[in-house]
């Protein structure tokens, strides 16, 4: 990842903080405490910061993994979002009406569900693009929306409901539930504190997986080839025998299934209970960032995903610890963003996937499938 | 007596007496003990004008009566309910007070894993996944009679709207609810049955913005419900409320607050429902501070002026005070008991 | 149903359709916006970004001058200003025009509430007067036309400038030189710039031109139909402008009509109380509806041919 300009975004924080009258210094240990259980001063527990991090980090390397996927192919999965309630629905629903199962087969099938909803919902978008040409942005977004209210009407005065006047959703099957590394118990005590405010899961290792099959398919498979043919040029890739259309279609089911594993896991890992908070749930998007920062690469994914959970965690900290509002962490993400795009600090490594962002020296790599706008899936005809 | 020993008696009893109202101050039995207050507010900010608003003031009056150390951490999230209390939680505060009905579970898991801390919670109890009070021995509810309330200003609209007092006379009135939860249910309850019983014939008209937090959103169910013709807007939507008593305003039309007096919110306000979080909050510390912390739930409500009413930027007409004074009292002594559930 | 009756009778009222024209304005601006952008080539997704930092400046200027006018003008600066940080990093750094479309809605969504808490504390950042705010207006003796006047001439002063601006941009883009110009640089660059046009300039100027339409939109949000600001107040409404435009074909027109039938569907919502159905399934109704015109009417959606690549002078 590229350092030197996290470093930068860094640096550009601190000048914004300071300008406006604060304190950078306690601003970042402030984060640091929170993110990373470096140097709390307010007796804040490390191990407990650091624990808060990695369940932050979890459903992002996932949902970074849906988005990096199709970015390969040359589209844009704005629709994680949407696809990781998907899943959440699944989950919830298969836990609640399956609850007396055993775990053994409970657990494999709510995460299955999550997955198969994921890819149903990102499977409509996929289908309408390679079909209609039906733009994947415009279907996407359409399609967060649609699943966010979902959420709401299955939770309030819907079929999940818990008992009238709540707004959320009965607590899913215990064969649902994903384990926490250390025992949910509150007499067992690890580090000064309760073993069960340690909330990390065993969903880790699932997300770690979900990054290794990605890389696997992306590198080592005819599939990854294909998507990667095509978000280099649809053209080459039709001349080379490579269907365009079912490349797409197939991408955006196994992004959505990635998606919605992630929402599965949420439920399974964390919640345990579909509630209204999923309706404002901004992790697909976040995961968007995680992708562009990650640069499309596993290790990269991980390593973006935990630092925006760090983010996520520190921010809460610097903000009771430092008294400098926690939207602080929104804008040293974006500064990250622009620090990366804009490669300001003029390191020429390897170039973006898509070939962007280089420096004025170098020409510029032309995949111009990629990104935004993309060619539909048939030749179009000739522009008016 | 002589005059001068009868000042002399004066004298001492008067210090006694300050002696005891000043020794309060110092968290009681005259240690210098500073005790810590954590607060978790709800997702709807501090900015909300009503309920987290209530509470801040709550924990700022006890700072500057007991010299209680004050903290809060704001929930952007509910993702935030679990860490913010566990942070307050472990670092031994000595009162951790959640605010809000949404974050029961989490009120209940974490005063489980520490049995050694107080927590207090408003509008819920801590609950288990299933919503069960788990009846945890550190976690104090403080529960409210919003119906209570919501009555009062009931019988306000329900009476300009039998009497003709109101702006359009049409014999309809409007409800502007947050998210279909208890605490907002409870008031739209009291207010719709209120409104009935003063005008049989009046319709009552409940909408939800599903928002706690925008202004615009409400402006939109706020504005029609003007256009079906209601023309006393009751807003039980915190900060996103603020956009009904605007669009009443901008309709000319009547609206009515909530939680806090909000008669500077906009001049349309004639009379706000009150739930004085402020003071619950304020019970909950001065509590603690006085060792006499005790588990189990308490009720406020117009019986223990722990819920009420306000007339704003409305002259109020002699039969409606009456009226309402009447009412009221029947309220406090039980022979009226608004319904927590919204009538049909 | 009882539900779909209620649906039509409200279909049927003037008020409704006064509502969905000034929901759809909301829409219309950042998607005229972009339109002028992606026609240059440039591809802008920051509208959310640009209307949100419109509407807390346009609070701010209000809150300090008591000024509705000052303060919109403010706003279209302050959206201008965010715009050009995207036009820098854009075509001069030449970065990925996604990554700074996003990288400029999390600026913004951040930077406004740490200013919020940097220049008003924990506290509110306070409310705009009732006099303050941007002024509907009542066009007197058009708006006694049954029904169309109601909806048409009883709007917010913003309201009509935006439908003035729709018809503005249309008519510059396809019929004016500049608008020609525009459309040379963001379908064949190297040709435009081969025949003497500036291609960076153009670019810059529509970007530009896009944020001043945003920053606009927030100001309506704020002073205009709200009174305050609040975190995200926009609420996803610069990408479903983006979705209008795409659904648009990257013309005005046709945006119009997409933030139509959202503003429509907003419209129907707020009327949960008198309608006999889950408000919820309610709020699906324009999305639904959109990805079903997607799937059979509308067809292919082709942008210009050069959007979303910078340009790079004597590259091929």
């Amino acid at each position: 990842m590229p350092l030197g300009s996290v470093i930068f975004a860094f640096i550009l924080g601190a000048v914004i903080v300071a300008v406006t009258g604060a304190n950078p210094f306690a601003a970042y240990s402030g984060l640091l405490c929170g993110g990373f259980g470096i140097g709390c001063t307010q007796g804040e527990n490390p191990a407990l910061e650091i624990s808060n991090t990695i369940v932050f980090t979890i459903p992002l390397i996932t949902t970074g993994v849906a988005v990096a996927l199709p970015f390969r192919a040359g589209l844009f999965n704005i629709g994680a979002e949407g696809q990781l309630l998907a899943g959440s629905v699944a989950c919830t629903a298969i836990g609640i009406k399956f609850s007396t199962l055993p775990t053994p087969i409970l657990l494999p099938m709510v995460l299955l569900g999550g997955m198969a909803a994921g890819a149903f919902w990102a499977g409509i978008a996929g289908v309408l693009k390679a079909t209609v040409g039906a733009h994947e942005v415009v279907t996407t977004i359409m399609l967060n929306y649609v699943a966010q209210w979902l959420v709401r009407y299955l939770i309030i005065g819907g079929p999940l409901q818990l008992a009238a006047g709540t707004s959320k959703s009965q607590p899913i099957g215990a064969g649902a539930r994903l384990a926490t590394i250390l025992p949910a118990d509150n007499s067992f005590i690890v580090f000064g504190l309760p073993a069960s405010v340690y909330r990390v899961h065993t969903g880790l290792f699932i997300a770690l997986v979900a990054a290794a099959v990605f890389a696997f398919l992306l590198w080592r498979t005819s599939f990854g080839y294909e998507v990667r043919a095509v978000g280099q040029s649809q053209k080459a890739a039709r001349y080379a025998g490579v269907s365009v259309r079912r490349t797409i279609i197939f991408t955006m089911l196994i992004a959505g299934a990635f998606s919605g594993l992630a929402g599965a896991v949420q439920i399974a890992g964390v919640d345990h209970n579909l509630t209204d908070k999923y309706f404002s749930d901004t992790t697909g998007f976040d995961a968007i960032a995680v992708a562009l920062l990650g640069l499309g690469s596993a290790v990269g994914i991980i390593l973006a995903a935990l630092l925006f959970g760090a983010l996520h965690s520190g921010g809460a900290i610097m903000q009771s610890d430092a008294g400098i509002s926690s939207n602080l962490v929104l804008v040293l993400q974006a500064l990250i963003l622009f620090s990366i795009a804009a490669n300001f600090v003029g390191a020429i490594r390897r170039g973006l996937p898509f070939g962007r962002g280089v420096t004025p020296a170098q020409p510029s790599e032309l995949p111009p499938a990629a990104g935004l706008m993309s060619e539909a899936a048939v030749p179009p005809p000739e522009t008016t | 007596m002589g005059h001068k020993r009868l000042r002399f008696l004066v004298l001492v009893a008067a210090a006694m007496v300050f002696s005891l109202a000043c020794g309060g101050t110092t968290g009681g039995g005259g240690t210098t003990k500073t005790y810590k207050i954590g607060l978790v507010t709800d997702i709807g900010g501090l900015n909300d004008k009503s309920f987290n608003h209530l509470a801040y003031l709550g924990l700022q009056k006890a700072i500057t009566d007991f010299h209680v150390q004050g903290d809060v951490k704001e929930s952007k999230s509910g993702d935030d309910y679990i860490p913010n209390l566990i942070d307050f939680a472990q670092k031994n505060y000595d009162l951790v007070i959640g605010v809000g009905f949404l974050m029961q579970e989490q009120v209940g898991t974490v005063s489980g894993q520490f049995p050694n801390i107080h927590f207090a919670i408003i509008d819920g109890a801590g609950t288990d996944s299933k919503g069960n009070d788990l009846k945890h021995a550190n976690v104090q509810s403080l529960y409210f009679k919003e119906q209570d309330a919501g009555a009062m200003v009931g019988v306000v609209a329900g009476w300009l709207e039998k009497n003709g007092k109101a702006k359009k006379n049409k014999h309809v009135i409007g409800a502007v609810g947050g998210i279909s939860i208890p605490p907002v249910n409870h008031y739209i309850a009291g207010y719709k049955w209120a409104a009935k019983m003063e005008d049989p014939s009046i319709q009552v008209l409940v909408g939800y913005s599903n928002n706690f937090t925008d202004p615009a959103k409400c402006s939109g169910v706020a504005t029609s419900q003007i256009n079906s013709g209601a023309d006393v807007l009751f807003q039980v939507a915190g900060g996103c409320g603020l956009g009904v008593l605007q669009s009443a305003g901008k309709a000319g039309v009547y609206s009515v607050g909530v939680d806090a007096d909000q008669k500077d919110a906009d001049p349309s306000v004639i009379a706000s429902a009150l739930k004085k979080v402020d003071v619950a909050t304020y019970t909950a510390i001065k509590n603690v501070v006085n060792n006499q912390f005790q588990g189990g739930a308490l009720t406020f409500s117009i019986a223990n002026d722990g819920a009420g009413y306000s007339i704003d930027n409305f002259t109020v007409p002699a039969d409606l005070k009456t009226e309402l004074d009447k009412i009221q009292g029947q309220i406090h002594d039980g022979t009226l008991t608004p319904p927590s559930d919204i009538p049909a | 149903m009882s539900a779909l009756g209620d649906v039509g009778h409200l279909l049927l009222t003037a008020t409704l359709w006064q509502a969905a024209l000034a929901a759809a304005v909301l829409l219309l601006l950042p998607a005229l916006g972009g339109v002028i952008s992606e026609r240059s080539g440039v591809v802008n997704i920051a509208m959310e970004g640009m209307m949100l930092t419109g509407a807390f400046f346009s609070v701010v200027a209000d809150l300090a001058w008591h000024n509705p006018w000052l303060a919109t003008l403010v706003a279209i600066v302050a959206g201008g200003m965010m715009a050009l940080i995207h036009a820098v990093v854009s075509i001069q750094f030449r970065a990925d025009q996604i990554v700074s479309g996003i990288a400029i809605n999390i600026f913004a969504a951040g930077l406004t509430v740490f200013l919020v808490s940097r220049i008003y504390g924990l506290q509110d950042i306070g409310h705009v007067g009732p006099t303050e705010g941007l002024p509907y207006i009542d066009i007197h003796g058009l708006d006694q036309i049954p029904f169309l006047g109601q909806v048409l001439f009883n709007q917010n002063v913003v309201v009509y400038i935006a439908l003035i601006l729709l018809v503005a941009t249309h008519v510059v883009l396809f019929r004016t030189r500049l608008g020609l110009r525009i459309r040379a640089v963001g379908e064949h660059p190297m040709a435009a710039d081969t025949a003497g046009l500036n291609v960076f300039a153009i670019r810059y100027g529509a970007v530009l031109t896009s944020g001043l339409l945003s920053g606009l939109a927030g100001a309506f949000l704020a002073i205009g139909i709200s009174n305050t600001f609040i975190q995200n107040m926009t609420d996803g409404r610069g990408y479903i402008a983006l979705a209008a435009m795409i659904f648009g074909k990257w013309t005005p027109f046709g945006a119009f009509i997409a933030c139509l039938i959202f503003g429509l569907g907003q419209a129907i919502y707020d009327n949960n109380s008198i309608i006999h159905f889950s408000p919820y399934l309610l709020s699906m109704l324009p999305y639904v509806l959109t990805l079903i015109v997607l799937a059979g009417l509308v067809g292919r959606s082709i942008p210009p041919a050069a959007d979303g690549l910078p340009y790079v002078p004597g590259s091929e």
